[in-house]
């Protein structure tokens, strides 16, 4: 987790994303957002996001996107 | 058959004839009725160009299914990997189901190439041998195109995507994926469904609801008052000033450019408006296609609220494929260290982007102008994107709220200027003609002939003027309160019957005595038809 908010922090430093539950909905994380927080995420975590996997309900939270990311690492 | 939905033979005969039928109908007998009109109508449309359509259909079931049979194998040895691991068997698998994918893409995509671009590849590739001073030239092939290639192919394409990235499972019933590809209502003109959308819901063969009849009655009333009272009222006009603009000063073309925005919103939405309401007398629910765009602030904002179907089709099938593709994340990893946040991951969703209006504009039509087009609005949101921050800080500096109504106002008036200016270009004879207007626009501008009378003899007079106005009045208030999240149509059907009838007589009235029909209008055919 703590890795996780490092990213997110770094690619929107003002954000609280440890109880945010609306990033995408409030449209706190953007389409540019999205696509450089993916880009890191694969990178950090050696996992392939699919695109049936960019949803929001996938990214509206940090413990959102951890289920994913821990998803995806079984599946690999 | 007449390719528009706006037709009496389409509206008091085929309608009301299919409705009665699935009426009378057991449940089960229903689809097959419905499969069985949409191949008619298309038939009636297209004769027996309604072969491409059935091939799209047999391609797409077959590879489906294939996909899934591969989907099957793999999960049985994921089960069971061996010595192998799952990565390789993952990576074999995917080979060969791309394999299968590139089959169905080259066949629908090649079907659609061969119809609607090659004259287009033969008119350029003539001009190349022109260039080297060749006199040979190929001759310019011409035949017609199915009725509606464009949108089923769309539909087709999202099919087999959504079966090859698993978010669907492939459909065994040859004939319900048939439906789906078919459904008469949709097939001309959109909008493009995914197989999740309506497939489902059209084979279940629902009893048709009074409520879903009213409802389905009343937006089909809406949207022919659309397309009969404004867009064919405003048809003579721009056809004289389009065919003869070196005649006309700059105001007379920008009247235009605005009659002709106006005319392809309420031509395509109204005919929308009429397909949508067809589909929910049968209980099926249709995306929406659009959702008041000229209330938009910015370019980017008016494409997700104007043909929204086929833009989410690029967003899906384009966008984030090129986004996540390996070069382009690497890029975005690369550039958000050395340019930050904005422009970092800007740089790669610009080519993302890029080829999203490429596809956008060559998929509008075979020619420059349309390329052009596509072009003109990613300009557009390219640079509303790269000024944003500087806009946001600018904002700031001068105090100026960015949610205040004058702001508002001036983005909103800004973003459908944009938008004229880029559907003259669209409907100009070439690419050069739109050049031409655009001139006489910004040099010859001159607004006495608005209102001297050098309009008025251009197949417009005061009272169309008038009557257009009261209509666009009647859409404007839908719209609004469209936007506040209030559904006129239900607050009708839950009116008592005292209420009602007069609200559905006025609207017959209106139509009847004010639509632009007879001698003297020549009604728009459907204009996104040959898309």
């Amino acid at each position: 987790m703590e890795k996780l908010i490092e990213i997110l922090e770094d690619i929107e430093p003002e954000v609280d994303f440890t109880s945010c539950k609306t990033l995408i909905d409030d449209h706190i994380l953007d389409s540019l957002s999205i696509i450089s927080l993916i880009a890191e995420l694969e990178d950090e975590f050696d996992i392939t996001i699919p695109t049936v996997e960019i949803i929001p309900a996938n990214f509206n939270s940090a413990e959102a996107m951890l289920a994913l990311i821990n998803r995806l690492q079984e599946e690999e | 058959m007449s390719a528009s939905y706006c037709s009496l033979l389409y509206l008091a005969a085929f309608l009301p004839a299919v409705i009665l039928l699935y009426l009378i109908l057991p449940q089960k007998a229903r689809p097959i009725l419905l499969l069985a009109a949409s191949w008619f109508f298309f038939w009636s449309i297209s004769g027996t160009l309604i072969i491409c359509l059935i091939f799209s259909v047999f391609v797409i079931h077959g590879i489906g299914l294939k996909l899934d049979g591969l989907k099957s194998e793999r999960d049985e040895k994921l089960k069971n990997p061996g010595d192998r691991s799952k990565k390789e068997i993952k990576a074999e698998y995917q080979k060969y189901m791309r394999r299968f994918l590139a089959i169905a893409i080259l066949l629908n995509i090649g079907l659609l190439a061969f119809y609607k671009y090659m004259g287009f590849t033969v008119c350029n590739i003539n001009s190349v041998i022109k260039l080297f001073g060749c006199k040979a030239a190929i001759d310019i092939p011409s035949y017609a195109a199915p009725i509606g290639i464009s949108f089923y192919t769309m539909q087709a394409m999202a099919y087999i995507f959504d079966v090859y990235r698993e978010k669907i499972k492939a459909d065994r019933n040859f004939f319900r994926l048939a439906l789906f590809m078919s459904f008469f209502p949709q097939i001309v003109e959109g909008p493009i469904c995914r197989y999740s959308d309506t497939a489902i819901a059209l084979w279940e063969g629902k009893r048709i609801r009074s409520n879903d009849f009213l409802m389905g009655i009343q937006r089909i009333s809406f949207g022919v008052m659309k397309k009969i009272i404004v867009a064919d009222r405003l048809n003579i006009v721009i056809g004289n000033i389009y065919s003869g603009y070196k005649n006309y000063d700059g105001a007379i073309v920008a009247a235009s450019a605005v009659f002709y925005a106006l005319q392809l919103y309420m031509e395509f939405s109204g005919t929308m408006d009429i397909v949508i309401g067809s589909a929910e007398i049968f209980g099926i629910t249709m995306p929406e296609n659009f959702s008041q765009p000229f209330f938009s602030k910015t370019i980017s904002e008016f494409w997700k609220r104007w043909h929204i179907t086929l833009g989410t089709w690029f967003r899906d099938y384009i966008f984030y494929p090129a986004a996540m593709s390996k070069p382009l994340k690497k890029l975005t990893t690369n550039a958000r260290k050395k340019l930050g946040n904005h422009f970092g991951p800007l740089a790669s969703s610009s080519i993302a982007l890029f080829c999203v209006w490429l596809c956008n504009g060559i998929w509008h039509g075979a020619g420059w102008q349309y390329i052009f087009y596509g072009m003109y609005h990613f300009s557009f949101i390219l640079v509303g994107n790269i000024i944003e921050p500087f806009v946001i800080s600018a904002a700031q500096k001068l105090h100026i709220r960015r949610t205040c109504k004058p702001y508002v106002i001036m983005q909103t008036v800004r973003t459908f200027i944009i938008v004229c200016i880029g559907e003259m270009f669209f409907n100009a004879h070439g690419l050069r003609a739109g050049f031409e207007m655009l001139g006489k626009i910004l040099t010859d501008f001159t607004p006495s002939s608005l209102w001297n009378g050098t309009l008025f003899k251009l197949g417009i007079d005061k009272l169309d003027i008038l009557i257009i106005c009261v209509a666009l009045l009647i859409v404007l208030s839908v719209s609004i309160t469209k936007e506040k999240k209030i559904s006129l149509g239900k607050w009708i059907i839950s009116r008592p019957l005292y209420v009602r009838i007069p609200i559905y007589y006025s609207i017959i009235l209106f139509i009847a005595i004010f639509g632009a029909y007879g001698t003297g209008y020549v009604p728009v055919d459907p204009m996104y038809a040959n898309f």
